[in-house]
């Protein structure tokens, strides 16, 4: 994928009309929910067939997502949050409940999930937390990570797994991934300017 | 305990679930206490790492998902313009097409929940294939545990130097939330290999397969510990049993 090509990856996050779009869906107005997959439908289904790799298992995932935003949406603070934050941990948190169960892997009960995309989560910080411009540093950081640091971010947030299951997966010892990990972070964080992601 | 600095190295990995356990306990020990720096760190962290999302290669979804979702919620543009239309003059039509677009709505989500239902059935049934095609090998061999204790957990080992270790227990009741059981493959010398993680029924019965070759003239015993969500590296509590496996 380029990163010159923005287009292949604009969307909105934590734009200045989603707080007007949230008041929209909590009036139940039919045209919001329009806007609201326009906005978004196309990153929420590339991140869901991502992680699922199954385009029919994708599409219904993604009516599940949509669907429980436009259910819980009520829960949803909109005077400091961030819808797109919000709608695209429900997607992941959704395509990972799917790949568990059917890999078989329970390590995670269904209200440990739950919680996890609980919209009070996703409403306590600043709009401007993550524009394009902080977007497109922390892709440009993530093109210089080394292979190892890559693969344990990725494994971490497309497949849902700790640092301990990584570790039986690549087979080296936990130290090994932990310094992959911590490492990668931190050029990520360095190419923000020091400030914590 | 850790600084809220040295706590901020671990707040993106926190927001993504995947830290070890002790890692995770200590944070959330923090937390706890209402710390407010941390709280907001974990936040900012779990919003910065959204830019993952955009990283794969993005693709235009089919055109009718829109239509799709939007008439699982009850919008459809055309339906309802179509509807205005006509509202005036014949009401008892509307009150039917009203019934029949929930209706239709209400069969739609219910067939996305079936089809993944399917999906996870399937799942399911190639795991029971899996260990159908273990119980069948001649090779395979069986240790049984627990035997004559009413009470204790007990069952059979099953192991297959190709295939792996099978485990099939009863009296295990569901492990407490946040924890989960791991097993564990003893080797006669050295310490023990994590084989994998797995609940049991609500009825207490647990059956799980760790694929993959195993050596059987190495191995000692067989045991199931209780751990933390994540799984643990080494085992951290007094197994609730161990299974030797002598005699094969």
């Amino acid at each position: 994928m380029s990163l010159t090509r923005k287009a292949d990856w604009q969307f909105r996050l934590s734009v200045k009309d989603d707080r007007e779009l949230v008041e929209r869906l909590k009036r139940r107005e039919p045209q919001a929910m329009a806007d609201l997959y326009d906005g978004y439908g196309r990153t929420t289904y590339s991140l869901i067939l991502r992680i699922v790799r199954n385009t029919g298992v994708a599409e219904d995932l993604v009516q599940e997502t949509f669907l429980r935003i436009w259910n819980r949406v009520h829960a949803f603070n909109y005077e400091r949050g961030a819808l797109g934050v919000w709608l695209l941990a429900v997607a992941r948190n959704r395509a990972l409940d799917y790949l568990r169960s059917v890999e078989g892997r329970m390590t995670q009960s269904t209200s440990q999930l739950e919680e996890l995309e609980a919209p009070a989560r996703y409403g306590d910080f600043e709009q401007s937390i993550l524009n394009i411009d902080r977007v497109r540093l922390l892709r440009e950081a993530f093109a210089k990570l080394n292979p190892h640091q890559r693969e344990v971010i990725e494994m971490a947030y497309y497949e849902g797994l700790s640092q301990t299951e990584m570790a039986a997966r690549l087979k080296q010892p936990l130290g090994t991934v932990k310094t992959w990990a911590r490492s990668a972070l931190k050029v990520l964080r360095d190419q923000l300017g020091q400030e914590a992601l | 305990m850790k600084t809220c600095q040295e706590f901020a190295e671990l707040y993106e990995l926190y927001a993504l679930n995947a830290l070890d356990p002790e890692e995770q306990s200590e944070i959330e020990e923090h937390l706890e206490k209402g710390c407010p720096v941390c709280s907001d760190g974990i936040k900012r962290a779990a919003a910065s790492m959204t830019f993952l999302a955009t990283m794969p290669e993005q693709l235009e979804p089919p055109t009718h998902l829109r239509k799709r979702v939007l008439a699982s919620v009850g919008i459809e543009k055309s339906n309802w313009r179509w509807i205005a239309a006509f509202a005036a003059s014949i009401a008892a039509l509307i009150v039917a097409i009203i019934w029949f677009s929930g209706e239709n709505r209400r069969l739609d989500n219910a067939l996305v929940a079936m089809r993944l239902q399917m999906e996870r059935t399937t799942a399911q049934l190639a795991n029971a294939q899996a260990v159908l095609q273990f119980l069948s090998e001649p090779e395979t061999k069986q240790v049984l545990f627990g035997q004559g204790r009413p009470q204790p957990p007990r069952g059979r080992v099953l192991l297959n130097s190709r295939r792996g270790v099978l485990l099939i227990a009863s009296n295990l009741p569901p492990a407490p939330s946040g924890k989960t059981y791991e097993l564990w493959v003893i080797p006669n010398q050295g310490t023990p290999l994590p084989a994998g993680l797995f609940q049991s029924s609500p009825q207490g019965d647990a059956q799980y397969l760790h694929g993959g070759p195993v050596d059987l003239n190495a191995t000692g015993a067989v045991a199931v510990t209780l751990e933390p969500a994540s799984g643990s590296n080494a085992p951290t509590t007094t197994p609730i049993f161990v299974v030797p496996l002598t005699g094969l």
